[in-house]
C-alpha cells in the first residue's frame, strides 16, 4: 500500500499536451477517481503510473518515493484493463495465477492465494474455463482477480465497468466499493461516468483538456463546483444554465431574466460584490433545486412553459420552455402539468450556483 | 452472436451448376491425382513393364497397366547407388535450416514493424516486400557471383541463406499481421504482472502460433520445391532431391524407373507433413485468427 502523489506531472505526445501540469496527493488507502471525458487525459495519467508511458516532465512518487524510471513490473502496480486483456489462451486459474507465477511464487501459495481470491469474486467455479466461454461480467471478474490475488502498492482501475450493462454495472460499483474498502489498497480510478465516481470515490479529481479541474470529496465536487464545466459535467440530469443579468433592486441584488428577478442571499451578495456587479453572468441551478407548481406561489418565481414531461419510475422529468432557453426540472409523480401549459418554477437559493461568462469560475 | 448460415434457395439454374460442378471437379481429381497415381504405379514397375500401354480405344485393355511384376530395385538403386540419402538429408536440412532461420529472424522483426512506430516504417516494410518482386531468376547470376566470394556455393549453410533471402520478406509480410491482431493491452497486462518486455513477448507467441505453423509450412515448401538455387548455389556439395533427380536425365539415357521412384520420395514427405499441420495452416490463412 502506498501514497501516491503527483508532482508538476506533464505528458505530450509531440507538441500536444495531453496532462497539464497534475497536482494531486492520494493519501495511502484512499480511494480516488479520476472522473472526465474521452480525450481529457485521464488514461495517459493512469498509464503514466502504471509505467506504460513515460512521464514527459514532473514527478509521481509511492510515498515520496519517485517511480519515473521504473519498469512497470518493479512499480508493483495491478491494473484492470477496460477491455479486461485477459489471456485468451489461458484458463482463468492460469490467468489470476500469471501475476504471482512472474514473481516466482510457490505453486502451494499461488494455489490458495488465487483460490481465495476467486472465492471473493464469486467465480470458483469458472476456474477451468477459457476467457471466450465467459460473459463480460464474469470476465471483468477474472480481470479483478489477476489484480487482487497479490498485494500491490495500488490499484489502477481503467474504467473496468464501462462495457457491463446497466444493471450489472449499478452491482458492481457497489462490490468494488466494498473491495476496495476490504482490502484497504490505495485505488486510482478512472472514468468517464460521473455516477460511478460520485458513488465510489473517496475524492475526485475532475479532468478537462488536460487540467486538473477540482479535486475533492464527491459532495463538495456536486455542491460546490469551482467553475460551471464541472458543474455541467457532474450531475444527472444535468445542471440547467441560465444567462442572467444582476441589478440591485431594494439594497440586494437580483438576478434579472426576461422570465423571472429573484434576489441572492446576503452571503451570496457578498461573494458577488467582488468586481461582478453588473456584469453578465451564468446562473446554474440543478433539476433537484427547482419546485415547480401550476399555480404561481410567489412574485419571485420563473414563470414558463412546459414542453415535455418524462416519467422516470419514481421520479418525474419536466423540460420547460423559457424565452431563450430550455431548463429541467426534477420533481415527484404526482404533479400533473401538461405539455404546452404554463407553469411556474421556485428555486432554492441556497442551492444555486452563479458563474462568471468570461472563463466559467464560480461565484458561489 | 447471429448465425453465420449461408441460406440458397434451389432455382434451375443453381441445379444446373451443381450437375456442372460435380463433372468439373470429378475432371479435375483425375487431372491432379492421375499423374501422382501413375508415378507411384511406375516407382514399382521394370522398364518394359511401365511403357506396356493398351492400343488406342480399347478400354478392356487398361487391366494391362495392374499387370507387373513389383520390386523395388529403383529404390534400392537410388540409396544403395546413387547416394539419394545424401540428397534427402540436404533436402531437409536445407528446407528446415531456412524455415528455423526465418521464423526466428522474421517473428523478431514482424514484432517490432508491429509494435514500435519509428520515421520511414512505411517506406522500410515497402522496401522489404519489394525484394521479393524480383524474379529469382534476375537476382540469380549477381547472388551467385556473391556466394562465389564468400565461398558459400556448393554448401549447405549457403543454401539455407538463399532460401532465407527469399523467405525472410515473407515471413515478415505474413508474421505482422499475425501481431497486428494480437492487442497490444496483453502485453501491457503482462509487464503489469511483472514481465520484462521480453517476457511479454514470449507470452504472445502462442497467439500468433497458427501464423507461424502456416508460415513454416510454405517456407518449407518453398525450399524442398526450388529447383533454381539447388541447380546454382547447391551444386556439388549441397545437391537436393530436386538436382538429384534431374541429373537422372542422361543424353543418351533417361532412368524413367528412378525419376519415378526420386518423384515419390520427394512428394511424400510434403504430402505427409500437409497432413499433420492442414488444420493449422487453414486457420493460420484465414488471418484474424485471434479475436479479442
Amino acid at each position: 500500500m502506498a501514497k501516491v502523489s503527483f508532482r508538476n506531472v506533464w505528458k505530450k505526445y509531440g507538441d500536444m499536451p495531453a496532462v497539464k501540469d497534475l497536482n494531486i496527493e492520494c493519501p495511502d488507502g484512499s480511494f480516488l477517481s479520476v472522473l472526465g471525458p474521452s480525450g481529457c487525459g485521464k488514461s495517459s495519467t493512469m498509464r503514466m503510473v502504471a509505467g506504460l508511458e513515460h512521464i514527459t516532465s514532473g514527478q509521481i512518487l509511492f510515498d515520496e518515493r519517485p517511480i519515473n524510471g521504473l519498469a512497470p513490473k518493479d512499480r508493483d502496480v495491478a491494473m484492470v484493463f477496460e477491455n479486461y486483456a485477459l489471456y485468451p489462451h489461458k484458463s482463468v486459474y492460469e490467468n489470476m495465477a500469471n501475476p504471482l507465477k512472474l514473481r516466482g511464487q510457490d505453486a502451494s501459495v499461488i494455489k490458495e492465494r488465487v483460490t481465495a481470491a476467486a472465492k471473493l469474486l464469486e467465480i470458483n467455479h469458472l476456474l477451468e474455463r477459457r476467457p471466450q466461454e465467459l460473459s463480460g461480467g464474469q470476465k471483468q471478474r477474472v480481470a479483478i482477480g489477476r489484480a487482487i490475488v497479490r498485494e500491490p502498492n495500488l490499484f489502477l482501475f481503467d474504467e473496468p465497468i464501462a462495457h457491463l450493462d446497466a444493471k450489472l454495472r449499478a452491482h458492481m460499483r457497489g462490490e468494488i466499493k466494498h473491495l476496495q474498502r476490504t482490502l484497504g489498497t490505495t485505488m486510482i480510478y478512472v472514468t468517464h461516468d460521473q455516477l460511478e465516481a460520485m458513488s465510489m470515490a473517496d475524492t475526485i479529481a475532475v479532468m478537462h483538456d488536460g487540467e486538473l479541474q477540482q479535486l475533492g470529496t464527491p459532495r463538495e465536487v456536486y455542491n460546490h463546483p469551482v467553475n460551471a464545466w464541472v458543474a455541467g459535467f457532474v450531475g444527472e440530469p444535468a445542471m440547467n444554465f441560465v444567462d442572467v443579468g444582476v441589478e440591485d433592486r431594494a439594497g440586494r441584488a437580483h438576478f434579472i431574466h426576461q422570465n423571472f428577478a429573484v434576489p441572492v442571499t446576503e452571503e451570496q451578495q457578498r461573494r458577488l460584490s467582488d468586481g461582478s456587479r453588473g456584469s453578465a453572468l451564468r446562473m446554474g441551478v440543478r433539476p433537484d433545486a427547482l419546485s415547480i407548481s401550476m399555480t404561481k406561489p410567489s412574485d419571485s418565481c420563473i414563470t414558463g412553459k412546459i414542453f415535455v414531461t418524462e416519467l422516470l419510475g419514481g421520479d418525474m422529468i419536466v423540460d420547460v420552455d423559457l424565452d431563450d432557453c430550455r431548463i429541467r426540472v426534477k420533481t415527484s409523480t404526482e404533479f400533473s402539468g401538461e405539455e404546452g401549459q404554463t407553469c411556474y418554477m421556485t428555486v432554492n437559493t441556497n442551492k444555486w450556483h452563479a458563474f462568471s461568462k468570461e472563463n466559467g469560475k464560480a461565484f458561489f | 452472436m447471429a448465425s453465420r448460415e449461408v441460406i440458397q434457395y434451389e432455382t434451375p439454374l443453381s441445379r444446373a451448376f451443381r450437375w456442372f460442378s460435380a463433372v468439373f471437379l470429378a475432371f479435375y481429381v483425375v487431372w491432379t491425382v492421375l499423374p501422382l497415381f501413375i508415378m507411384f504405379m511406375s516407382s514399382f514397375k521394370d522398364l518394359l513393364e511401365a511403357f506396356k500401354l493398351p492400343a488406342v480405344g480399347d478400354w478392356a485393355g487398361v487391366t494391362v497397366f495392374f499387370e507387373f511384376t513389383p520390386t523395388t530395385k529403383h529404390y534400392y538403386e537410388l540409396f544403395a547407388r546413387l547416394g539419394f540419402t545424401t540428397y534427402l538429408f540436404n533436402s531437409l536440412v536445407a528446407a528446415g535450416g531456412s524455415a528455423v532461420v526465418s521464423v526466428i529472424l522474421g517473428s523478431m522483426c514482424a514484432y517490432s514493424l508491429s509494435r514500435i512506430d519509428f520515421k520511414g516504417k512505411g517506406d522500410l516494410f515497402f522496401w522489404i516486400i519489394s525484394t521479393r518482386m524480383a524474379p529469382v531468376v534476375a537476382v540469380m547470376v549477381p547472388l551467385y557471383w556473391i556466394f562465389r566470394q564468400l565461398d558459400l556455393v556448393g554448401t549447405l549453410p549457403g543454401l539455407i541463406l538463399a532460401y532465407t533471402t527469399f523467405n525472410l520478406p515473407f515471413a515478415i509480410w505474413i508474421l505482422k499481421g499475425f501481431f497486428d491482431n494480437v492487442p497490444y493491452a496483453i502485453e501491457e497486462a503482462q509487464m503489469i504482472d511483472g514481465a520484462t518486455r521480453f517476457q511479454a513477448l514470449r507470452a504472445i507467441l502462442p497467439l500468433v502460433a497458427p501464423g507461424i505453423g502456416a508460415f513454416v509450412v510454405l517456407c518449407i515448401l518453398f525450399a524442398w520445391n526450388d529447383y533454381l538455387f539447388a541447380a546454382i548455389i547447391g551444386s556439388g556439395g549441397a545437391k537436393t532431391l530436386p538436382a538429384a533427380t534431374r541429373e537422372l536425365v542422361q543424353p543418351q539415357n533417361i532412368q524413367w524407373g528412378q525419376i519415378m521412384a526420386a518423384g515419390v520420395v520427394t512428394t511424400l514427405p510434403m504430402m505427409f507433413l500437409g497432413l499433420v499441420i492442414r488444420k493449422y495452416l487453414v486457420t493460420g490463412l484465414t488471418m484474424g485468427a485471434v479475436k479479442e
